[in-house]
This record gives C-alpha cells, structure tokens and sequence, in this order.
C-alpha cells in the first residue's frame, strides 16, 4: 500500500510535517512498496494514537457498567456491518471501545491497572476489544509479598516476585496506586504521606516505591514504574509530588527513558489547605518536570460533564462517594489491592471543578518538552477517551481557552495562572504527546512512529494542517480530528470516515522477564504459604493461562537477557 | 387540529418498539411519509404501515395542533410518546412499557392499562390513565438519579410498585391502590394514593406522599401531629431519617 502526498508529522524520526509518500508491506512500514494507493495530498498524517493511560478493561471498569446501566443507555448503537452493538460513554462496551478509538486514529491502548488476582477478567475483556493493539499494566503497590521483600530489603526476591507477577498476570510493567494506602484502608484507615508506615508491614510508601522502581530497573523492563501518587485528588497534594519524585532522582534508567511515569499529574497539582482555597499549583510542577529529566507524566485532563471515576485508590473513592452522595462500589483484593468506582458529573460552575479543568491544560503547556506529557483524560476519571479531541484543541488555541473560561467561575483567573498562558501547541506537539511519547514512555519501539520497521498504525486525518489555522479554526480542528479519515491498523484500513470497514482483533502485548532460579527458589515458598493460608484459590489456578491472549506478543526482559545498561 | 388514527395490523405476539409515534414526530410529515417511520419487531427493523394502518389528514402541521388516535390492542407497543412536547395522544385500549418517557408537554391518555414505566423521566405534560398502571410509574429508569421532574400523572385505578420512585418533581395521583415502596427516594415530588399501599418514602429526602387509605410506616420516619387536609385527618411523619429526609408523609387516619 501506498499514502501519496500526504502532510507527515512523526516526530520519532524528525519528520515535523514533510510532503511525503509513505509506503507498507505486510502490515509493516517499509522504503518502497506497490499495491493499492490512498491520496492523502496535503491532509494531515500520523502515526496512529496510541494511549499510555486509560481504564478499558477489567473488574472495575465492569463494576462501573453494573452500576451505570444510566451510562449505557448513553452511547447505544445497533448492529451495523462489521459493528456488533455498541452500548455505554463513561463505561462503554468492549466492542464500541475498539470502535471508538479506531474511528478517533488511535490503534493502541493500554489499560492502567489491573491486579494480578483479577488479570484474567482485564484479558477477557481486552481479547474483545476489537481492532486496537493492548496491554495491561499490572498492580504491585499494595501487595503483601512486594511489601515484605521491601522490609527485608530483599531486592533480588523482590525483582523475582514482579517477574513472577507479570508473568502471571500476563501483565506489561508495574503499576503503583497509593501505595500502602490501599493496604491501610483494609484497616478503614490511609496512609497520609510517603513517610507514613504501613499498619502491620514496617515499611512506608516512600520504600515501597522506591523498592519496585529499583527492581524495574534490575529487570530491564519496556516501562519504567508508572505511579499513582498518594494523597492523589486531595488540596495541597502537589507537595508530596514533588517529595515523591525526589525520591527516584538517583535512580539509574536501565533503558533510553524515565525512571517513573506519573499517572494522570492533573490530579496531584493542586495546592490550598481545603476545599475553600483549593488553587493550582501546576506551575510548581510543571518547574520540577523542566528541570529534572527523570520522570514523565499524563495530564489526566478533567473536562466537564459525565465520568466514572475508578481506581485501585479506595480511600479516595471512599471519599469521593461522601463528597457527591453518589453511588459507591468498594473492593478488596485480598493481597493485593483494594479499589472503588464512583460516578461523577464535573460542572464548569463549580469553582473546585474548573480549577481541575485548568490545572490539566496548564501543566501541559508549561511543561517546555511535549515528551514529557502525554495527552490523556485518565479515561473514564477525567472524562471518557472519545473526548480527546476537546482536549486537543484546548491545548491548541488561546481563544478557544478564552471563550471557555469566560463561562466559568470568575474566582478562577484567581486560582489559576491559565488565563496569562500564551501558548498554543502545533501539530508537532501533538503528534508527539498522541503517538511518539507514549510509544517510547512504554517501550514500545515498533509504535507511535512510521520509520522502516515499525507497525504500520497510520492515521490519515481530513484537514490540511498547511491551511488550517488551528488557533482560530478550532471546531473543525475538533471536527476533523474527531473522527479520521483513515485509520490504517497492521496495513489494513479498518475505519474510513467514521465507518468501521474490518475489525481484527488487536495483538496483547505483555514482558516475560528473566530471574535467576535461585531467587525464584527463594521466592515460592513465601508464595506457596500466602496461597495456603490467605488466598481465596490455589496457587496452581493463579496465573492467566495463555488460552486468554489468542493474540499475545511477547517482549522478553530481565536480569538474565542483557547486563544493565547505564543511560548517559 | 390534525388527527390521525393509527390501528394494529394484526396481534403482535413480539412486541413492538414504536417510539416514532408521537406528535412531534408526525407533526411536519405528510401520511405517506408518516408510513415510512421506523419501528422495531424484536430485532427487526421495519416500517409503520407494515404493522399498522395509518389514515387522517395528509397535510403536515404544528405538533400541538396534532392529536394522534391509536385504536385497538397497543398492549404490546412500547414507547409510545416518547419525549413528545405538545399535541395529544389518544390510546383508545391499553397501551404498552414506557409510554410517555421522557415527555416534556403535551397530553397522554390511555383509556385502558398501562404497563410498566409509564411517563418515567416525564418533564412536564399530563399523563392520564383511565385502568391501571404497572410498576414504576414516573420512575427513573435503572441506574438513573431523578426519575420524573415535572409535569402530572393520574391513574384513576391502581398502580404498581416502585410509584414515582427517585421523584425529583411533578405530581402523580392514583386512585386506587399501589403496590410496595411508593415514592422511594423522593427527592421532591408529590404522590397521592387514594387507596392504600405498603412501606411509603423509603430513603426520601423531600417531597410529600399522601396516603388515604392503610399503609404500613417505615420505623425510620418520625411521627408529627395530626392535620386536617381537604376535610380528612392524616398522620403526617417526617422523614426518612436515615437520609436526613425532610419529605411529609401523610396517612388517612382510618373512621372507626
Ligand atoms: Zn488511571
């Protein structure tokens, strides 16, 4: 296949918005091919999106869908062609999310949570998310063992054990929420700071996070460890951002990226002592991200109208519900986690609200390296993944800020410096906080860029980024961007203007990482008794067998592959 | 006024979801292109007039000077004006699930039953109901916070359980008895039951729900003093306090 003529923005190999003919071969981008041609003459061309950050698959998200048939009754579609039914907007069906995010030219996302007990449930789901590429991020910040190996200050057991958890949660990289939080709030209780111990487990937050980042690097894995603060969503939390993103300054990258990648930043910005004076503190932030070359994060955007709100954080769900007097799902899982799902509408009159909106967007514009921010809306807690686009033209022009912020509380030029931005992102920046950043911030080599060798995940969009002023034209920016002209998955164009043409099923990606036997020697005894006593089955039932990933693509890591690797 | 009578073909043994049959809908079409609106059959996709006969005047008009007669059996035609906003609607039998959700103006009267959700979600408008009802009249549907907000209901028979439940307005009034757990969560409206019913204003928090007849209260409800309305004495009860609730709830205090 053949893209003729076409405005090509991939940042990964410095094409910043070149005429150019791009050409695939067996679902791979190569130098020079034949067969069917698509003109794209002067439209805009990308790599197909891909998402670091999004709940799509699993327990939670289900339990949002058994207690928001409200929200399926939303996004109702009846069969049509290819397209099975689709149902839901803050909490949609498998089907319609791999319709969604084809119709919007994003081919890969990857769910932001799951524990390794519930893994299973996250791989069934994913399997039926049509078109897209997957993984799942797996859940270690409040598991017994990880906590364990950390007291005993046991790294080499602690390096097998999330080995071990991967691979049985057929899992991509360790993800971290609240960490000890979720083990406290079993005792109805939070941790309140990184230095805060846990109940019954003589550690902290602070070495819990700095223990899996430690055994992340040791593993060589794809990803750095990807962090959900704690404190996360309260006032005045920006301060233990920042306590926290000090604590891995010294920490050595073993592969070409951060050493942490902060979930949804939006989140934890925030200044003030309560409610009442609740402020943005993105600038604070946004200094830290400039000058330290350490970490990276996602925006988390909030924008207004209905979401669901889920997370392995239980006590802020917990908080949450008493806040909104709205439905509250609370889970323990067992060893491992704890979590909770609320549904939430977010106004633009409310003054909290607004000024969450507005630390999102300033974060990203303050932040001088697009690398370091990806665009995301922490979907469904900021707002469902379909509206992206809002997000994008935000960030893209001043008057369209304006005029939005002219609707909303006038205490917020107050509380937030959004109004004094200037600056308005090109097609550069976004190509690289949609695509080449996620791709490289999850060590994903083959996507987010259109160089000889990787996915051919292509989109085409129908605008031309040499005529469009994007500044002044922001509705049909959004317009444009919000359905794709083409969306080219693997070489095959699977929606074309909206309409889904085929739906194969996407690859699940996960990482095998290799651990010296004598560790997992070591290890499985302590296993094998947390089985026997406390774990509701058996050790042998545990790990997702590979029946689940019919489409599995494996990338190997770890301590036996490769020696460490220090980045300059 | 433009009136249209529309009539079932045959019986529907797969029922019917027939949400274009309303006076907003009709109103800027000619009869021809009225035959051509959508309609479910089960998973089916079909047109009006492969189930129904559609005959009246031809030229297109407002929507409230329509007046849509349905005759014969619609017992098993869901969805019957939805969301309409003026005009009237005539069923001249019964009429099936959902009829009148979410309208905002306009008057829905079915001179036999009514299933289940009728009027849920209603705005505003004048539902009336010459049989009975189902359960769920003017509720929210699964899921959903504020069941009806504005507008009237009237079920000259008896109602089902669940009246009015999550309430955020409007007023509905049945005659005669309604099953369990009417007005729950009322979070403003009014209900009054002209016969008895069973655990009135579970978790309300405002409103009022009025009960002439015998009815069992919840233990969470706080009893007041006795008042006198339209010449009859009622119990009032305040509560339900395990919401906070500042809902009255009133019950006929039985002649020995
Ligand atoms: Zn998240």
């Amino acid at each position: 296949m053949i893209i003729r003529g076409g405005i090509v923005y991939d940042p990964s190999n410095g094409i910043f918005g070149e005429e150019m003919d791009l050409f695939i071969d067996r679902g791979k981008m190569v130098e020079e091919a034949r067969g069917e041609e698509i003109d794209a003459s002067g439209l805009l061309v990308m790599p197909g999106g891909v998402d670091a950050h999004a709940h799509i698959a699993g327990k939670k998200v289900n339990t949002g869908r058994i207690m928001r048939p409200d929200d399926s009754r939303l996004g109702t579609e009846p069969r049509n062609g290819v397209c099975r039914p689709s149902t839901g907007y803050t909490v949609p069906n498998c089907y319609a999310m791999g319709y969604r995010y084809a119709r919007m030219g994003y081919t890969t996302a990857f769910e932001a949570a799951t524990p390794i007990l519930e893994a299973r449930h996250t791989h069934e789901e994913l399997q039926e998310i049509p078109i897209i590429d997957k993984g799942a991020l797996t859940l270690f910040g409040n598991n017994w063992q990880v906590m364990e190996c950390v007291r005993d200050k046991d790294l080499s057991k602690l390096a097998a054990y999330v080995a071990w958890g991967l691979r049985s949660a057929r899992g991509y990289g360790v993800k971290i929420v609240n960490p000890g939080g979720g083990e406290s709030w079993g005792f109805g209780t939070n941790v309140k700071s990184v230095n805060d111990p846990v109940p019954n487990f003589d550690v902290t937050p602070a070495e819990i996070i700095r223990g899996l980042a430690q055994a992340n690097e040791l593993l060589h894995l794809p990803h750095s460890i990807h962090l959900h603060f704690n404190n996360l969503g309260k006032p005045g939390n920006y301060t233990t951002a920042i306590e926290t993103l000090d604590l891995l300054k010294d920490i050595k990258p073993s592969r070409m990226r951060q050493v942490v990648h902060v979930a949804h930043m939006q989140f934890s910005a925030y200044g003030g002592t309560g409610w009442r004076d609740f402020e943005s503190k993105a600038p604070v932030i946004a200094d830290y991200f400039n000058s330290h070359n350490h970490a990276t994060m996602d925006m988390g955007q909030l924008l207004f109208g209905s979401a669901t709100t889920m997370t392995a954080d239980a006590p802020l769900e917990y908080g949450n519900a008493r806040l909104t007097h709205n439905k509250w799902s609370n889970h323990d899982i067992e060893l491992e986690e704890s979590s909770g799902v609320v549904p939430m509408i977010y106004s633009r009159k409310m003054l909290v609200n607004a000024v969450q909106w507005a630390v999102g967007l300033e974060l990203a514009l303050l932040v001088d390296d697009p690398w370091k921010v990806l665009m995301t809306t922490d979907h469904p807690n900021g707002s469902p993944f379909v509206n992206y686009p809002e997000v994008v033209t935000l960030l893209m022009s001043k008057p369209k800020r304006d005029a939005e912020m002219a609707s909303m509380h006038e205490q917020l030029q107050k509380r937030t410096g959004l109004g004094e931005i200037q600056r308005e992102l090109d097609w550069a920046d976004i190509a690289i906080m949609t695509r080449a950043a996620p791709a490289r911030i999850l060590g994903l080599p083959d996507k987010g860029h259109l160089g000889p060798g990787a996915d051919a995940d292509i989109t085409i969009y129908n605008l031309k980024p040499e005529e469009l002023d994007t500044s002044q034209d922001h509705s049909l920016v959004k317009k444009a961007i919000s359905t794709a002209m083409y969306t080219i998955k693997g070489g095959v164009v699977v929606s074309k203007d909206g309409k889904i043409l085929c739906t194969p099923p996407g690859r699940a990606f996960w990482v095998d990482a290799a651990v010296p036997q004598a560790d997992t020697d070591r290890l499985m005894p302590d296993l094998q008794e947390k089985f026997a006593k406390y774990y509701s089955i058996q050790l042998s039932n545990y790990a997702v067998q590979d029946a689940y990933l019919p489409h599995a693509n494996v990338i190997r890591a770890g301590l036996s592959i490769e020696p460490l690797q220090e980045v300059a | 006024m433009r009136s249209i009578v529309i009539a079932p073909r045959n019986v529907f043994c797969i029922s019917v979801e027939a949400e274009n049959i309303s006076p907003d809908r009709f109103a800027p079409l000619k009869i021809e292109e009225i035959k051509k609106l959508i309609v479910w059959q089960g998973n089916r996709q079909k047109i009006l007039s492969d189930l129904f006969t559609v005959d009246g005047e031809d030229s297109p008009s407002k929507a409230e000077d329509m007046a849509i007669r349905l005759s014969g059996d619609f017992s098993n035609v869901k969805r019957i004006g939805e969301g309409m906003t003026s005009g009237a609607i005539e069923v001249q039998g019964s009429a099936g699930m959902h009829a009148g959700n979410h309208m905002s103006g306009g008057i829905l009267s079915i001179a036999g039953n009514a299933d289940d959700w009728l009027a849920r979600e209603m705005l505003g408008g004048r539902v009336v109901v010459m049989g009975d009802a189902g359960n769920y009249v003017g509720a929210g549907y699964r899921g959903e916070k504020c069941g009806m907000r504005g507008g009237e209901i009237e079920v000259r028979g008896n109602a089902g359980a669940y009246l009015g439940e999550h309430l955020c307005g409007g007023s509905i009034r049945v005659g005669g008895n309604a099953g369990d757990f009417p007005g729950a969560a009322n979070q403003g409206g009014t209900i009054f039951i002209g016969g008895s019913t069973y655990l009135p204003g579970a978790e309300m928090s405002k409103g009022t729900i009025n009960v002439r007849g015998e009815t069992k209260v919840l233990p969470s409800f706080q009893k007041m003093e006795i008042a006198q309305i339209d010449g009859t004495d009622y119990q009032k009860y305040l509560g339900d306090l395990l919401e906070n609730g500042k809902g009255e709830l009133f019950v006929g205090v039985a002649v020995p």
